[in-house]
C-alpha cells in the first residue's frame, strides 16, 4: 500500500479526503461549532461566506453543520450496506464455489435472477417492503450487492479450490469445514475486499440515491442525499444549497473508487 | 381523504322570481349570504379572485389551443363527489356541474343546474327546480333522478369514500321526485348549511349510472358529468387530460361568458418540486402551474408571468392531536404548544405574502369566524410555564421529561401541499426551543388512509377547504370525522350540533364563534397557518378564476393564438 502511495500521488489526496470526511463522521464537533437542527430563521438562504462556509439553507441552518453531521449517518449506512453484502455474498460464492454440483447451480442461478434486476430498482423494492429508515436503505442496498460479491467470490473459490495445496489438506484429513475457513476463505478474499472498495463508492451513490427520494432519514436529521433533495426547490435562487452537499458527495465518491482501485493493484501484485 | 374541502360561502336563495321562501327567512339567509360575500371578497381582493384576465390589456377571448397545467401534488382521483384535495378539485371540478352557484365576488347563492329553488321554514326540505336542456356527456338529459341517484350513493354506498360529501348530507332521508324537473332534498333534521352545500363539488350532480359504478373505478375516471370539459384521460400519480365539451350551454351567472369552453384541451401534469414548476413556466413548458412559493415568485414574474392568489376558507393548517395517545391526552400539554410556535416566522420564512397566520380555529375568510389571535400570541415563555407547572421538566438534552418520559410528539402528514415539510420542519425547530421534540413522519395518500382509519398518529396535519362554520362540526363532532379520537362531551358537541339546526344566521354565528372558543380551551387543534391558492400563469394566459372556495375554474380561461 505505502508504496502505491509513493508512486501515485492522486492516490495521496484520495487517502487525505476520506481520512477528513471519515473524521467528520466521527467528531463532527471538531469540524463545525454550528446547530446542524436548529437554525436562524431570518439568516435564511444565504450564499456561502466566511459565517457559513456552505451557506444557509431555508430554515437559516448552517449548510456546513448539516452536510458534516450528515456525514456519519450515510458513511455508517454504506459501510453496513457493504457489510451485508460482503458477509452474505461472500457466503453464497464460498458455498457455491466449493461445494458445487447443484448447490453452485441452485445458488448461482439465485444471484443471476437478483443481477438481472436493476440494482437500484431492487434496492427501492426492498426498502418498500421493510420500511422507511437509514438502516433500512443500507440493508435494501446491501441486498442490492450480494450477486456482485457472491460471483466474484465463487470465482476465486473455484481458482483455488483445486490448488495442491488444498487437495493437500484434504489428504491430511482436515474436515471440509477447517478446509474451507482455513484455507480456501483467506486465500480467495483478497479480490473480494478489493471489491469492497472499490464498491463502498457505488454504495453511497445508491444509499444517497434512496435518501434523496425520501426513503431515509426523516427531516430534519440531515443526511446527504435529503440535503440534495431538499435543496431542488431551491435551485433557481440558491446554487449552494444541493450543489455544496452534492459535491461533497462527489469528491467521497471519487477518492474512495480511487483508493479502491489503488488496493485492487496491490492485491494483483501481491498474488 | 387529505381534507381540503369544496365548496362556496353560506347558504340561500336569491335571484331567481320562482324562488319562494318565507320572507323572514328569505331575509335572514340573504343577510347570511351577503357577510359570506363580504368576508370572501374583502380578504381575497377583486384583482386576486378576477385572475388574470384584467391584466395586460387582453385582447378578445381566442377560442381553441391546449394548457398545460403543472400539479402540486398528486390528485386522489378524478370523481368530483369523492376527492378533496385541491389538486384533485382543479380536475374534478371541471367535469362536473353542481345545482347551485355560488358567486366568488357577492358570496351569494345563484343557479346553475337547479334555475330556483324553495326551502321549508324548518330547513328539512329543500326543493330544487332543474333548468332545461342540460344534458351530460353521455348524451343523456339531466332530470331529477340523476339528482336522487348523486345523492341516494352519497348518503349510502359512497358515503365512506367520500367522508365529505356525506357530512353535507348529514341526517338524509330522501330526494322526493314528483316529477323529471323537480328534486326535493328531505333531512330528518334541520340543515342550516345545505344550500350552500350543493354549491360545493362534493355535492355535483353526476349521471344517475355513475351512481352504481364502484367507488375506486370512479376515481379512476368512470365519472359521468355536465361539466365544460370531458375526461380523456387520467393516470394516477402522473396527470389527466380532459378535452372541451362541445355544446356546454349552462354555465352559472358568475362565468365571463356563455356557451363552450374557449380551450380545446387541458393537460394537469404532476410536478412536485414547486423550482421545476417554475422554471417549467418561465420556458414556456407550462402554460400555468400549481402552489407557487415565494423564491419561485421573482422567475415567473420575470419571464413575463402574474402569480394569482386567493386565501382559502375554512379550517386552517392545524396540528389535530390523537387524544388517545400521551403526551397529547394532557390538556395542559396542548394548550402549551398553542402559544409556542410563532406563526408569523412560519409565513415570513418558508411561505409567501399570499398566505395569513392562523388566528383562530377557522379561517379568517370564513362566514362565522372568531378572531382568537389573542389566545394564539407567540410566548414561549408562558409555554415554558405551562409545561412547568404541569410537570414537565427540562432534560439534559433540552428536551422535557415528566416520570421519565420524554416530550416526543410525531405529527404526520401528507404533501397535499408544497410547503408542508419546510412548515413542519420549522414548527419543529420552534418546538425544540421549548422543549418539545417534534418529529416528522410523511405518509403517501395511500398509507394516510389506513394511518387514520387506526388511529396511528399524534398529530395529525392537515387543512379543510369551506366557507361554512359547519366545517367544525364536520371535522371536530364526536359523531363526524373526529381525529381527535375524542369522547362525546357537554360542551363542544353540543354547541356544534346547535348551529347546524339554527335557522338565524346571527344566532348560528354567535353559537359557532363559542364552539371556536370551546374547541381551543380543550386545544382541540393547534392552529398554523392560513391556505392560500398560489398560482403562476404565462403572460398569454387570461381568464384563469378561482370559484368562492378558491379552486381553480378553466370555462372562461384562454390563452393568445398567434
Amino acid at each position: 500500500m505505502s508504496a502505491v502511495l509513493r508512486t501515485r500521488p492522486a492516490a495521496l489526496v484520495a487517502l487525505a479526503v476520506v481520512t477528513l470526511i471519515l473524521a467528520w463522521a466521527l467528531v463532527p464537533g471538531l469540524f463545525t461549532g454550528q446547530d446542524p437542527i436548529a437554525g436562524v430563521p431570518a439568516d435564511k438562504l444565504l450564499a456561502p461566506g466566511a459565517a457559513h462556509w456552505f451557506g444557509t439553507d431555508h430554515l437559516g441552518r448552517d449548510l456546513f453543520a448539516r452536510t458534516v453531521h450528515g456525514t456519519s449517518l450515510s458513511v455508517r449506512a454504506a459501510l453496513l450496506a457493504i457489510g451485508v453484502a460482503l458477509v452474505a455474498g461472500s457466503g453464497i460464492g464460498l458455498l457455491a464455489g466449493f461445494l458445487g454440483g447443484p448447490v453452485d447451480d441452485a445458488l448461482m442461478r439465485a444471484t443471476d435472477v437478483l443481477l438481472a434486476i436493476p440494482g437500484l430498482l431492487l434496492s427501492l423494492a426492498v426498502v418498500t417492503a421493510l420500511g422507511f429508515g437509514t438502516v433500512k436503505v443500507a440493508i435494501a442496498v446491501g441486498v442490492a450487492s450480494v450477486a456482485t460479491f457472491a460471483r466474484v467470490m465463487r470465482s476465486q473459490v473455484l481458482r483455488v479450490r483445486h490448488a495442491t495445496y488444498v487437495e493437500a489438506a484434504r489428504l491430511a484429513g482436515a474436515g471440509r469445514g477447517a478446509v474451507l475457513l482455513r484455507h480456501v476463505l483467506p486465500n480467495a478474499a483478497g479480490p473480494v475486499l478489493a471489491l469492497a472498495a472499490v464498491e463502498l463508492g457505488a454504495v453511497i451513490l445508491a444509499v444517497s440515491a434512496l435518501s434523496f427520494l425520501g426513503y431515509g432519514a426523516t427531516p430534519p436529521t440531515p443526511e446527504w442525499g435529503s440535503l440534495v433533495a431538499e435543496g431542488r426547490d431551491y435551485l433557481a435562487v440558491a446554487w449552494w444549497y444541493s450543489t455544496l452537499p452534492g459535491l461533497v458527495i462527489a469528491l467521497f465518491v471519487l477518492a474512495v473508487g480511487v483508493l479502491g482501485r489503488a488496493l485492487t493493484r496491490e492485491t494483483r501484485t501481491d498474488r | 381523504m387529505v381534507p381540503n374541502h369544496p365548496s362556496r360561502a353560506t347558504a340561500s336563495p336569491t335571484t331567481s322570481p320562482e324562488t319562494r321562501t318565507s320572507t323572514t327567512r328569505a331575509t335572514a339567509v340573504a343577510a347570511a349570504a351577503l357577510a359570506a360575500g363580504l368576508a370572501l371578497t374583502g380578504c381575497a381582493g377583486p384583482d386576486a379572485a378576477s385572475g388574470a384576465a384584467s391584466d395586460a390589456a387582453p385582447a378578445e377571448p381566442t377560442p381553441g389551443g391546449t394548457l398545460k397545467f403543472a400539479l402540486g401534488a398528486a390528485p386522489q382521483g378524478v370523481d368530483p363527489q369523492q376527492v378533496g384535495s385541491n389538486v384533485s378539485i382543479y380536475v374534478a371540478r371541471q367535469l362536473a356541474d353542481s345545482l347551485t352557484d355560488q358567486d366568488p365576488e357577492t358570496g351569494e347563492i345563484g343557479p346553475w343546474l337547479a334555475e330556483s329553488w324553495d326551502v321549508s321554514d324548518d330547513l328539512t326540505r329543500f326543493t330544487f327546480h332543474l333548468r332545461d336542456g342540460v344534458t351530460f356527456s353521455d348524451g343523456s338529459a339531466l332530470d331529477s333522478a340523476d339528482v336522487r341517484a348523486s345523492f341516494d350513493a352519497i348518503a349510502g354506498d359512497l358515503g365512506a369514500a367520500a367522508p365529505l360529501a356525506a357530512s353535507y348530507l348529514a341526517g338524509y332521508e330522501e330526494t322526493e321526485v314528483p316529477d323529471e324537473h323537480t328534486a326535493t332534498v328531505v333531512f330528518d333534521e334541520p340543515n342550516a348549511q345545505f344550500l350552500q352545500a350543493t354549491s360545493t363539488v362534493s355535492l355535483a350532480i353526476l349521471a344517475e349510472e355513475t351512481a352504481a359504478v364502484d367507488p375506486a373505478e370512479r376515481l379512476q375516471g368512470d365519472v359521468v358529468g355536465s361539466g365544460p370539459f370531458v375526461l380523456e384521460s387520467y393516470t394516477q400519480d402522473q396527470g389527466a387530460v380532459v378535452t372541451r365539451r362541445e355544446g356546454y350551454d349552462w354555465a352559472p351567472a358568475s362565468a365571463e361568458h356563455e356557451g363552450d369552453a374557449y380551450l380545446e384541451r387541458i393537460e394537469f401534469s404532476v410536478v412536485p418540486e414547486s423550482g421545476v414548476r417554475a422554471g417549467g413556466l418561465a420556458s414556456d413548458q407550462f402554460d400555468a402551474v400549481g402552489d407557487v412559493l415565494p423564491q419561485d415568485v421573482p422567475q415567473i414574474e420575470g419571464s413575463g408571468g402574474a402569480v394569482l392568489t386567493r386565501a382559502n376558507p375554512g379550517v386552517p393548517f392545524v396540528l389535530q392531536p390523537n387524544l388517545t395517545r400521551a403526551p397529547l391526552d394532557d390538556v395542559e400539554v396542548r394548550r402549551a404548544l398553542l402559544v409556542a410556535i410563532d406563526r408569523q416566522e412560519l409565513v415570513d420564512t418558508v411561505l409567501s405574502d399570499a398566505f395569513e397566520p392562523a388566528t383562530g380555529i377557522l379561517a379568517s375568510t370564513t362566514p362565522g369566524y372568531a378572531d382568537l389571535s389573542d389566545r394564539l400570541a407567540f410566548d414561549p415563555e408562558e409555554a415554558g410555564r405551562i409545561l412547568d407547572d404541569a410537570g414537565w421538566a427540562p432534560g439534559p438534552d433540552g428536551i422535557r421529561v415528566k416520570d421519565g418520559e420524554p416530550l416526543e410528539i410525531e405529527v404526520t402528514y401528507t404533501p397535499v401541499f408544497t410547503g408542508s415539510g419546510p412548515v413542519l420542519e420549522l414548527v419543529a425547530q420552534q418546538l425544540r426551543a421549548v422543549g418539545v421534540d417534534l418529529t416528522l413522519r410523511q405518509l403517501t395518500a395511500a398509507e394516510q388512509t389506513t394511518a387514520q382509519d387506526s388511529g396511528d398518529y399524534d398529530f395529525y396535519y392537515y387543512n379543510v377547504t369551506r366557507a361554512d362554520a359547519d366545517i367544525l362540526r364536520t371535522q371536530f363532532s364526536t359523531a363526524q370525522r373526529n381525529l381527535s379520537l375524542r369522547e362525546p362531551d357537554d360542551v363542544v358537541d353540543p354547541l356544534l350540533d346547535e348551529q347546524l339546526g339554527e335557522a338565524d344566521p346571527a344566532t348560528r354565528e354567535t353559537i359557532a364563534a363559542e364552539a371556536q372558543e370551546a374547541l381551543l380551551d380543550q386545544a382541540l387543534a393547534v392552529p398554523l397557518f392560513e391556505l392560500a391558492q398560489s398560482i403562476g400563469v404565462r403572460g398569454d394566459v387570461h381568464g384563469v378564476t378561482f370559484d368562492a372556495s378558491s379552486r381553480l375554474l378553466f370555462h372562461d380561461a384562454w390563452i393568445e393564438q398567434e
